[in-house]
């Protein structure tokens, strides 16, 4: 509701000449200079923001004419959104090792766009993606790739944040309280989306309050780091992408869900790429504090957590948001897999 | 599935309508479809979720009721009625009553210890999520994610 006590109409975020037209606007005060931009394109991926393609005629912003615009709708999976992490995260990569689009402009203020929403680069390149035919690799590309990702995730470790706008959302995360915090963050998701209780989730819960680790660092932790989340370009990484689960904590956690079996493509190779004691010892060398076999086992039981919440998110969203996308509730059937695995896992570690 | 089925016969039909049938072509085939959207119409209106499968949920659940009956009073109980409702609907709500009783047990637990009542919970639990997985459909996902039907 308005000031007034009026309803705001909603923007409809798929009313493409719309956006464009909103766009311009935008686009013009920001750049102060009249700005008509191209058609916007599309792209069929995630379940969560919207990702349109367009491009602006040159001198583009700071030279780049092909950008990408970002939509988180209000009903989205994990709705409500804020695009000041992605945004902000984005800027602290830039001037380090870490392939990632550059970000322009962001707002949390629907009345402009219709939605919270960041402008970035558009980068080219192709998604492997970690299941299904079609998507085998040689040895010598996937071990080019599976070095290239696990440097990438060192120098996103390694970098200074506190130094960057990111600091603003630090929210007194600590070495000590890293893993609290996200295990507070995953309760509440539950608390907000599970139709039902689900007793194997709470049992988890419990063990993991029980057994949080002290984190080596506090670093930027991608939140979803694994092979369909990076595009290459003959054999070179070119951007690190999906950065909606971004924050600060435990580099363990984007350790620990890079070796998650779900995104091993039923090989043995971590993220499908590379051999686990490869892994380990390369991004020790690059950010110099060794791999804790505790930590990586509490974040494995931790990343299973959050992956079955993942799929109660799901279920709620086609339940109680109107969604009426059939991958939802097929993600729901997922829960049960998933808290067998932490079963599992929980055993292996009694 | 952990959607109501009412919910999923909605979004079954939904789906028919605006992503399937805008890109069907030939007027058998889309007559085909409207007789699913007819068929699926049809057992909203009179199908539930099988009671056998929340009976056998239930059943776990009275064995863990029977093994914590002699934890302290002031720990949560898991509480049923020694004759059960027939509607699925209100075997739905039993089962999910007592998952929140069993929730709420693990979190008295925390602070008491007891292994006894920890292992019967730690059955139960082992006990549902057989349950669940062995009355789940083969995964489709490769299908889902490429559009294609894959070997099987």
């Amino acid at each position: 509701m308005s000031s007034a006590g009026q309803a705001i109409e909603p923007i409809d975020l798929y009313d493409e000449p719309g956006l464009v037209l909103r766009l311009n606007a935008y686009l013009t005060e920001k750049l102060g200079r009249p700005v008509e931009i191209g058609a916007l394109k599309r792209f069929a991926v995630g379940f969560s923001w919207i990702t349109y393609g367009f491009s602006i005629p040159a001198p583009g912003i700071e030279g780049v004419t092909g950008l990408i615009l970002r939509l988180g709708p209000a009903l989205g999976l994990f709705a409500p959104y804020s695009a000041a992490p992605q945004y902000l995260s984005l800027k602290a990569l830039e001037g380090h090792d870490v392939p990632a689009p550059r970000a322009y402009y962001w707002s949390d203020d629907a009345a402009i766009l219709g939605a919270p929403f960041f402008i970035s680069e558009l980068v080219r390149g192709e998604a492997p993606i970690p299941w299904g035919p079609g998507s085998e690799m040689s040895d010598e590309f996937r071990h080019s790739l599976g070095a290239q990702f696990t440097d990438a995730l060192g120098a996103l470790h390694n970098i200074d944040w506190q130094r960057s706008g990111l600091a603003e959302l630090a929210a007194n995360v600590s070495v000590a309280n890293a893993g609290l915090l996200q295990i507070e963050e995953w309760e509440r998701n539950y608390h907000r989306w599970a139709l039902k209780a689900y007793p194997m989730f709470d049992f988890a819960l419990r063990w993991l309050r029980a057994h949080q680790p002290v984190a080596p660092r506090v670093s930027i932790v991608h939140g979803d780091y694994r092979l369909g989340n990076f595009l290459e370009v003959d054999g070179k990484i070119t951007a690190i992408l999906d950065w909606e689960l971004v924050h600060l904590g435990d580099p363990h956690e984007d350790l620990a869900w890079f070796c998650l079996p779900q995104y091993r493509g039923g090989t043995k190779l971590m993220g499908k790429l590379i051999a686990r004691d490869e892994f380990y010892a390369r991004y020790e060398a690059k950010t110099g504090f060794a791999v804790s076999e505790e930590s990586m086992r509490f974040y494995e039981i931790f990343n299973l957590v959050k992956l079955a919440a993942t799929h109660m998110a799901g279920v709620y969203a086609f339940e109680r948001k109107g969604f009426y996308d059939m991958r939802m509730p097929a993600m729901g059937t997922q829960i049960a897999p998933v808290l067998r695995q932490i079963e599992k896992a929980l055993e292996a570690n009694a | 599935m952990n959607n109501s089925l009412d919910r999923l016969i909605e979004g079954m039909v939904e789906t028919l309508r605006r992503e399937i049938l805008p890109n069907l072509e030939g007027e058998f085939v889309r007559g085909q479809a409207y007789g699913v959207i007819y068929a699926l119409k049809s057992l909203q209106l009179r199908a539930s979720w099988s009671p056998a499968f929340l009976l056998a949920q239930i059943g776990a659940l009275r064995e863990l009721a029977e093994a914590t009956a002699e934890l302290p009073a002031e720990a949560p109980h898991v509480l049923l009625p020694d004759e059960l409702p027939h509607d699925a609907g209100q075997l739905e709500k039993l089962r999910d009553t007592g998952d929140a009783a069993v929730s709420a047990l693990i979190g008295w637990l925390a602070a008491h210890e007891h292994p006894a009542g920890d292992a019967a919970v730690r059955a139960y639990i082992h006990r549902q999520l057989k349950h669940e997985l062995k009355t789940s459909a083969k995964p489709m996902f490769a299908e889902i994610s490429l559009g294609k039907e894959q070997e099987a």
